[in-house]
C-alpha cells in the first residue's frame, strides 16, 4: 500500500541561511518523482525533514495525510518511509551487513534483494570493509526489506551515486517497481527517465519541470 | 611460588582477585560503550564530577559517595541531549571536567574541607576491596551485561549511527541516555574501587584491543571480556609474583595486551573471527527470492 506524500511551504534553516525556502510539493499515492537540482539547493534537506532529521523553521509533511510532531509520530513516520540514506554512515564502529539489513524492518526481503542487488553474500561483512557501490547496494537492500515490512514511501538520496551505468540502470529500473510512493534525489539520468515527474530545486526553491 | 601461594591465601587478597575478575567481565563493555560513543575523557569528566558530588554531600552532610554516584548519573544524563550534535559528547566531557573542578573546588571552600580530604574518598585501591565493593561491582556487572545483551542490536546501530538508529525504530534518545547514564556512574563508582588509574586497564585497553579485534559489536564485547580477564587475571599475578604494586601493573599488563592487537594482521583477524566463515560461502538468500521482480 503507497502513500501521498505531502509538503506544505516547508522552510528548514542552517543557522540564519534558509536551505529550504517554503517548499510545496504533492506526490500522490505510488507516484515516484526525481528531485533534481544543484548542489546545496535544498533537496536532502528536505527529505530529512520529512523524516524528522532536520527541523522544520516552517510548514509541514504529510505522509498519507498524517502529520508528525510527538516522538511517537516521528517513529511512526520512520516506519512508514523507507530511507536510502546520501551520506552512508563510515561509522566508528563495526556493523555488519546482515545487521542493517535486519535493521529495515524485514530480515528475509531485505536478503533476497540485497541477493538481486549483487551484495547477497556479504552477511557477514563489516559496512567499514565494502566499497561505496557495495554499501550503497546494501542500503537500498535494507529499504526494499522495509518497504515489504509495510513502509508506504520510499526516499532514497541519489541512491545511485556509485554505482557504474549498469548499476544505475539495475537500480532504476528496481526502484520503477516498485508499488509504493517514492521521490528520488538523482542527478542519474537513468533514474529521472524512469520517474513520473521530475521536481527542481534551486536555491532553496522548488519548480516542477 | 611458595610467597606466591600464601599471598593467594590472605582473604584482602582473595577479594582483590575476585573484585577483579568480576571487573574484568563487565567494566570492559562498558569500555566499548565509551569507544562506541567517542567519550574517552570521560574518566577524567567523571572523577570531577564525582568530586563536585563529594564536596556537595559534605556541604549537606549527606553520604559523599552515594551524592558522587548521584552526581555522575545526572551528569550522564545531563550530556545526553549534546549527542544530537556530531561532536556534542566528547565536548561535552572536556566541559564538565573543567565545570566540575572549579564548582568541587568551590564548594569545598565554602564547606571548609580540605581538597586533599574528599580526594582521598575517591581514590580506592584494588587490594582495599571490602565485601560491599564487590557486591557494587558485581551489580554494575550485571547492569551492565543486562542493558548490553537485552539491547544489544539497537545499541550496535546507535553506536554505528544515530540517524539509522532513528529511522530503524531505535529509541534513540532513551536508549543514550541509559548508555551515558550507566557509563558515568560505573566510572564514577570503579574510581572508588580500583582507584584512576585501574579504571582505564578496567575499560579501555580492552576496548580498544577488542576494536582491533572484533567485527561487530557483539564480537568486540566478547574479545573486550577475553581482553580484561586475561590481562587482570595475568596482571595480578604478576604484581603479586614480584610483589609489587597491583595498579601498575595491571596497567602494563593489559596495555601490552592491547598494543600486541595492533600488531595482528587484517587477514589473520579474519581468520580468528567466527562469524567469518559464513563470509566464503556464497549468497546465503535463494537464488529464487526475488522480490521485486514483477
Amino acid at each position: 500500500m503507497s502513500a501521498a506524500v505531502t509538503f506544505t511551504t516547508v522552510t528548514c534553516r542552517y543557522g540564519r541561511r534558509t536551505a529550504v525556502d517554503a517548499v510545496d510539493l504533492d506526490v500522490a499515492a505510488g507516484e515516484h518523482v526525481a528531485l533534481t537540482g544543484a548542489n546545496g539547493s535544498g533537496k536532502t534537506t528536505l527529505l530529512r525533514a520529512a523524516l524528522g532529521l532536520h527541523p522544520t523553521a516552517a510548514g509541514t509533511v504529510t505522509v498519507g495525510g498524517e502529520s508528525a510532531r510527538s516522538g511517537v509520530e516521528w517513529a511512526r513516520r520512520r516506519r512508514d518511509v523507507a530511507w536510502v540514506p546520501q551520506r552512508l554512515a563510515p561509522g566508528r564502529f563495526p556493523l555488519l551487513v546482515d545487521e542493517l539489513l535486519d535493521s529495515g524492518g524485514h530480515p528475509d526481503a531485505a536478503r533476497a534483494a540485497a541477493g538481486q542487488l549483487d551484495v547477497g553474500g556479504l552477511g557477514r561483512r563489516p559496512l567499514h570493509t565494502l566499497s561505496g557501490g557495495q554499501l550503497q547496494r546494501v542500503f537500498l537492500a535494507r529499504a526494499l526489506g522495509a518497504v515489504t515490512a509495510g513502509a508506504r514511501a520510499l526516499f532514497a538520496d541519489e541512491p545511485t551515486a556509485a554505482l557504474d551505468f549498469d548499476g544505475q540502470e539495475q537500480v532504476a529500473t528496481l526502484l520503477a517497481k516498485l508499488p509504493v510512493t517514492v521521490v528520488v534525489v538523482s542527478h542519474d539520468r537513468a533514474m529521472t527517465r524512469a520517474c513520473d515527474r521530475v521536481a527542481e530545486m534551486a536555491a532553496g526553491k522548488l519548480r516542477v519541470i | 611460588m611458595d610467597g606466591f601461594l600464601d599471598l593467594l591465601s590472605l582473604p584482602a587478597v582473595q577479594r582483590s582477585a575476585i573484585g577483579l575478575l568480576i571487573a574484568a567481565v563487565g567494566l570492559p563493555i562498558v569500555g566499548v560503550f565509551i569507544i562506541g560513543l567517542d567519550i574517552i575523557a570521560v574518566r577524567f569528566a567523571m572523577m570531577h564530577v564525582a568530586l563536585l558530588g563529594i564536596a556537595v554531600g559534605l556541604l549537606a552532610g549527606l553520604d559523599p559517595m552515594l551524592c558522587g554516584l548521584a552526581a555522575c548519573a545526572l551528569a550522564g544524563a545531563g550530556v545526553a541531549p549534546l549527542a544530537r550534535r556530531p561532536t556534542g559528547l566528547p565536548g561535552a566531557m572536556g566541559l564538565l571536567m573543567t565545570f566540575a573542578i572549579a564548582a568541587a573546588l568551590l564548594v569545598l571552600s565554602v564547606s571548609g574541607v580540605n581538597a586533599t580530604g574528599a580526594f582521598e574518598l575517591l581514590w580506592g585501591s584494588i587490594l582495599a576491596t571490602r565485601e560491599i565493593d564487590l557486591i557494587v561491582l558485581g551489580a554494575l556487572t550485571v547492569v551492565v551485561h543486562v542493558l548490553f545483551w537485552r539491547w544489544r542490536r539497537q545499541l550496535a546501530l546507535l553506536l554505528f549511527d544515530r540517524e539509522l538508529a532513528l529511522c530503524s525504530g531505535v529509541a534513540a534518545g532513551p536508549l543514550l541516555l541509559a548508555l551515558l547514564v550507566v557509563v558515568a556512574v560505573a566510572i564514577g563508582a570503579s574510581i572508588r574501587l580500583t582507584g584512576a588509574l585501574l579504571v582505564d586497564a578496567l575499560t579501555i585497553l580492552p576496548a580498544l584491543g577488542a576494536r582491533n579485534l572484533g567485527r561487530s559489536l557483539r564480537s568486540m564485547v566478547l574479545w573486550a571480556v577475553v581482553l580484561g580477564v586475561v590481562g587482570n587475571t595475568a596482571g595480578f599475578a604478576v604484581a603479586l609474583l614480584i610483589d609489587q604494586p597491583p595498579g601498575p601493573v595491571l596497567v602494563l599488563v593489559a596495555g601490552t595486551l592491547t598494543l600486541l592487537t595492533y600488531l595482528i594482521p587484517e587477514g589473520a583477524r579474519d581468520a580468528i573471527d567466527p562469524g567469518s566463515r559464513t563470509d566464503r560461502g556464497g549468497d546465503p538468500v535463494a537464488a529464487g527470492q526475488r522480490v521485486w521482480q514483477h
